[in-house]
């Protein structure tokens, strides 16, 4: 079967946007993220990872593991880690491109689970380079719909009997859905929502003017979302599983308006008509005649007059471990039982 | 909400505006290099080329009465708030025609009836100014917002930080904005900034911080927008950090040793200018022509400037004791 | 006759008669009210000694407490004069000028110079001076002489209530920055001061005392220490003239040297050290300019060149007291070639 490699990209630039000025949005604090990744370490130790492979960053992350390393044996018995590797020797731009090479390099390495700490945007971009990998992606900050806000010690548990194939991968992952958008030859994915928006320019990327939205496209809305998708999620719910996902105009003068937690500190009414569905496969229209679509709430691809973007919702999105169910499946399988006086692995 | 997105819309004479300024700020810059190499012109320059569209995208939102306060790499800052080009480079020159009759030079350059506290040669100096300056406003009522501009070395002076606090403190109408273009000197922010971004620092003060790509004048204009708006609304500070490249060395003839190749890639793939043109050509807010009519006349402004400033008169013995005092 | 207040309450006159009269006028420094943030009652102190009690209430809004940055608030003090309002900022000892020196001497003292005649800044920083309350090394300092050395600063050290009252009131008045010096010791002295406003001239010295054998030029709280010795001389047939600067920039020459050849004899007392001092530069003045009529060299009555020591012992030892200033003059007029 080979060697149980995990590798784990975390990005030093999320959390520090015009969020933290226009609206409540957390600051992350490095230290944490690197702190985040210590512990997954030992879970991994603890369940029989072989190799962790770690993006290296300029933000102090790789850094700080690095440090941590360093340190480590100092003072006798630290639980066992497994052998780490930094990926360097890439020039680092600082840019999403970052994270796609890392990941590219990690899946080429043989790695069985790519484990992404960031916000909506990291996970969309290592999903995006994942492949076939399965991904879990971590949340580190408030304005997250997609990662998981979980702790990392345990998620580092599930990553790793994953990657040893403790638990079987059908019974690890469940795939998402996607979203697909296209101007002309220039593409992006969403994992959750991609909304048509009359901003000119990318600028901050940053979306929190309801005004300004005209159009959104959702993979799923959650009731309980923070984000675009939560102004669907209050009306026509639909859920990670379920095949389908809805779309709608988004009007300020509409007769219903639904106050939506649109961004962290920030609920707002929001106008919403012509709620339809999507389905798999479907092409769909933004019929606005220029502007910029975003994707996962930051814009990214610039549209013209005579150029239309079309959405499409996929099925075949990445594989996305199930924290909840490979450790309950672990409960079940007791992966986790030792005996006592016997070592760990 | 609307007004918001108002301000950040920007009108044709606002984006002819906008690249006009960051065009004067390249050619000046581009200008004094090739003319210091000559040797005509006394003492130190620190040029800004290629951190245009901070100056820019910051000061686009400032009026007269709102005040910022440069660092000794100050030329940028001073046209972007109007400042006068042609006094400006017989300042350089150190002619008496120049905005500060020859006995400031390049780091000293200041207009205060433009709201420009000046350039500073000591880094650190302008943060707390600039908490006077927004002082006076909020006492005044005047509505003014005070700018502080400094660089990455300057983060790290304890007049900035305490600046920082103080404005925090008493919830000053202030922007704080750091220039990281990735060295002070020699040294690396990477090396120097011990949390690696200075915008995180924010936090520990009260205020929010943003990164925000320098090179970007649209990103730029957006955050400083936002941040000027909630100064002047009584919303109190915010800390931007700009993380871009400058195109030169520390100052003219730093034969830059320290550096790798980023400067051709930024040139090449990240310039403010360029991606500003193209960006608002494929908008069609504005035409090619209407930019290389700007670029002509800010060539002709930039000649003018360098022909006038080397035929004017230098100070002379009558300049060199005036003006110590109002009244001795 | 006017009625007798203490220095620090003329201080106190001037700066509420100023507030009143011109509402640029603000106040700015640790705990120059006191009480910012805490539970109990606002205006708690009024400045550590006091100077500035009572002027949180009556001018809300114009007495703002500070952080312990002075980089920061003298920098602001700085700052806002620029932009149009006259702030009285405090530096609460002057041996803490070590850590905002740069916005004082390079960016106060400069502005008018390097930006060409353009810039007004009429800042005060008052500040507090001198030995004498056990309060050693970094809380006893004179170094008023390092700020009269920088062109662009005016310096100003009242002796008595009244030159207190008259020279801070033309310190804010004065559209140059100031440097105002008040000695610790002088607090409590009171003295005769009119109620109503008024505003002493920079560049005056004051004659205090009249006399033809010898001039003693001072300053400050020496001016006091030069007065006893005077008497003790008077009583040994010795008239001595006190020449009292008042200001060491800007320096009255004219009475000083006035004084010089009319006396032939010169004794200087500065509290600050010996080197590059006030009384190394009136000695240097004198030298130059008044040496025909010179029956003695300058005798120089300074500190030593030591920090200011704790215990009361050595500290009485450190400022120059009437018995070394008698001395001084005994010297110069027993001094033959």
């Amino acid at each position: 079967m080979g060697d149980a490699i995990v590798g784990v990209v975390a990005n030093p630039l999320s959390g520090r946007d015009i969020r933290r000025l226009v609206t409540h949005a957390s600051v992350f604090p490095t230290a944490e993220k690197a702190s985040m990744i210590q512990r997954m370490l030992t879970a991994f130790g603890a369940v029989g990872v072989h190799r962790v492979l770690l993006s290296t960053d300029l933000g102090g992350i790789s850094a700080a593991v690095f440090r941590a390393l360093g340190r480590r044996g100092a003072h006798g018995a630290d639980a066992r880690w497994p052998e780490v590797e930094f990926l360097d020797g890439q020039p680092i731009r600082q840019t999403a491109q970052d994270t796609v090479d890392a990941v590219r390099r990690m899946v080429a390495a043989g790695a069985r689970v790519i484990v992404c700490l960031g916000g909506d945007g990291t996970a969309r971009v290592t999903a995006s380079a994942a492949g076939e990998v399965p991904m879990l992606a971590l949340s580190t900050g408030t304005n997250n719909v997609f990662p998981a806000v979980r702790e990392a010690t345990t998620a580092g548990l599930a990553a790793g009997l994953v990657a040893t194939g403790a638990v079987p991968a059908d019974r690890a992952t469940a795939r998402a859905k996607l979203l697909e958008v296209w101007v002309g030859d220039r593409a992006e994915t969403a994992l959750v929502d991609v909304a048509a928006c009359t901003e000119r320019h990318v600028g901050t990327r940053a979306l929190w003017e309801p005004a300004t939205l005209t159009q959104l496209f959702c993979a799923f809305a959650e009731p309980d979302a923070i984000g675009l998708s939560s102004i669907l999620g209050q009306l026509s719910p639909v859920g990670r599983r379920d095949p389908h996902g809805v779309t709608a105009r988004l009007v300020p003068g509409a007769p219903r308006q639904v106050l939506a937690p649109i961004a962290p500190g920030l609920v707002v009414p929001v106008g919403v008509s012509e709620i339809a569905q999507m389905r798999p496969g479907a092409v769909h229209e933004v019929d606005a005649s220029a502007g910029v679509i975003a994707v996962d709430g930051e814009r990214e691809l610039t549209f013209e007059p005579g150029e239309r973007p079309l959405v499409r919702l996929r099925a075949d999105g990445p594989r996305c471990v199930d924290v909840q169910a490979v450790l309950a499946a672990s409960a079940g399988l007791g992966l986790l039982l030792r005996e006592h006086g016997g070592g760990s692995t | 909400m609307t007004d918001t997105i108002e301000r950040r819309a920007l009108s044709r004479e606002q984006l002819l505006s906008a690249y006009r300024m960051m065009r004067a700020i390249r050619e000046f810059e581009e200008r004094v290099h090739r003319e210091f190499a000559t040797g005509e012109i006394p003492g130190f320059v620190h040029l800004y080329a290629g951190e245009e569209a901070s100056a820019v995208g910051v000061c686009l939102d400032l009026g007269e009465r709102d005040t910022i306060a440069s660092t000794h790499r100050g030329h940028g800052h001073c046209i972007a708030k109007g400042v006068d080009v042609g006094e400006m480079m017989a300042e350089i020159y150190g002619r008496r025609t120049g905005s500060c009759h020859g006995k400031g030079g390049s780091m000293h350059i200041a207009d205060l009836s433009k709201g420009m506290l000046g350039a500073n040669g000591i880094v650190g100096g302008g943060p707390p100014l600039i908490c006077g300056t927004a002082l006076a406003a909020k006492i005044r009522g005047t509505g003014g917002v005070s700018v502080a501009f400094f660089g990455d070395g300057g983060s790290n002076q304890g007049t900035t930080l305490e600046s920082m606090n103080l404005a925090c403190v008493w919830n000053l109408p202030a922007v704080f904005i750091a220039e990281n273009n990735g060295y002070a000197e020699t040294t690396a922010s990477a090396w120097s900034v011990a949390a690696d971004n200075i915008a995180d620092r924010a936090a520990g003060f009260g205020m929010p911080g943003v990164i925000v790509d320098g090179f970007d004048f649209f990103a730029v204009h957006e955050a400083a927008s936002e941040a000027i708006a909630r100064a002047r609304g009584g919303g109190g500070p915010t800390l931007i950090e700009m993380k871009f490249t400058r195109y030169y060395g520390h100052f003219e003839g730093d034969q830059q040793t320290y550096r790798a190749d980023e400067v051709e890639r930024a040139r090449a793939e990240l310039d403010c200018l360029r991606r500003f043109a193209a960006r608002v050509t494929e908008t069609g807010e504005l035409a090619r022509a209407d930019l290389d009519a700007v670029d002509a006349d800010v060539a002709t402004m930039i000649d003018k400037a360098v022909d006038d400033a080397k035929a004017a008169p230098l100070p002379g013995e009558a300049d060199l004791l005036t003006d110590v005092y109002v009244r001795y | 006759m006017a009625r007798s207040i203490t220095y620090r309450e003329a201080l106190n006159e001037a700066l509420t008669q100023e507030m009143a009269r011109d509402e640029s006028v603000i106040v700015m420094g640790e705990d120059n009210a006191g009480g910012a943030g805490a539970p109990g009652e606002d205006d708690a102190w009024g400045g550590v000694l006091g100077v500035t009690k009572g002027l949180y209430h009556r001018f809300p809004g114009r007495v703002l407490d500070t952080p312990i940055s002075e980089s920061a608030f003298i920098g602001a003090a700085i700052g806002a004069a620029t932009a149009g309002l006259r702030p009285v900022a405090e530096l609460m000892f002057v041996d803490f000028m070590g850590v905002c020196f740069d916005q004082i001497y390079n960016q106060a003292a400069k502005f008018r110079y390097m930006f060409g005649g353009k810039a007004v800044t009429p800042v005060v920083i008052r500040t507090m001076y001198g030995a004498g309350l056990r309060a050693a090394a970094q809380h006893s300092q004179c170094l008023y002489p390092l700020f009269t050395h920088i062109p662009g600063l005016k310096v100003v050290l009242p002796a008595t209530p009244y030159d207190a009252k008259g020279l801070l009131t033309q310190a804010i008045r004065d559209n140059d920055p100031v440097m105002f010096f008040e000695h610790k010791a002088l607090y409590d002295l009171a003295g005769p001061v009119p109620e109503e406003s008024y505003a002493l001239p920079f560049g005056e010295a004051n004659v205090v005392r009249e006399g033809g054998d010898v001039t003693i030029v001072t300053l400050g709280r020496m001016v006091h220490t030069s007065l006893e010795a005077a008497e003790r001389l008077a009583a040994d047939g010795v008239q001595c003239e006190v020449v009292d600067l008042r200001t060491t920039s800007p320096l009255d020459e004219d009475t000083v040297l006035e004084s010089a050849e009319a006396t032939g004899r010169v004794v200087v007392v500065d509290e600050a050290h010996p080197r590059c001092s006030i009384a190394t530069d009136i000695s240097a003045l004198v030298a130059q300019k008044a040496f025909g009529a010179l029956q003695a060299p300058v005798e120089m009555v300074t500190a030593p060149h030591t920090p200011v020591p704790f215990s009361g012992p050595l500290e009485d030892l450190y400022i120059p007291d009437a018995q070394r200033i008698v001395n001084a003059v005994k010297t110069v007029t027993g001094w033959t070639r």
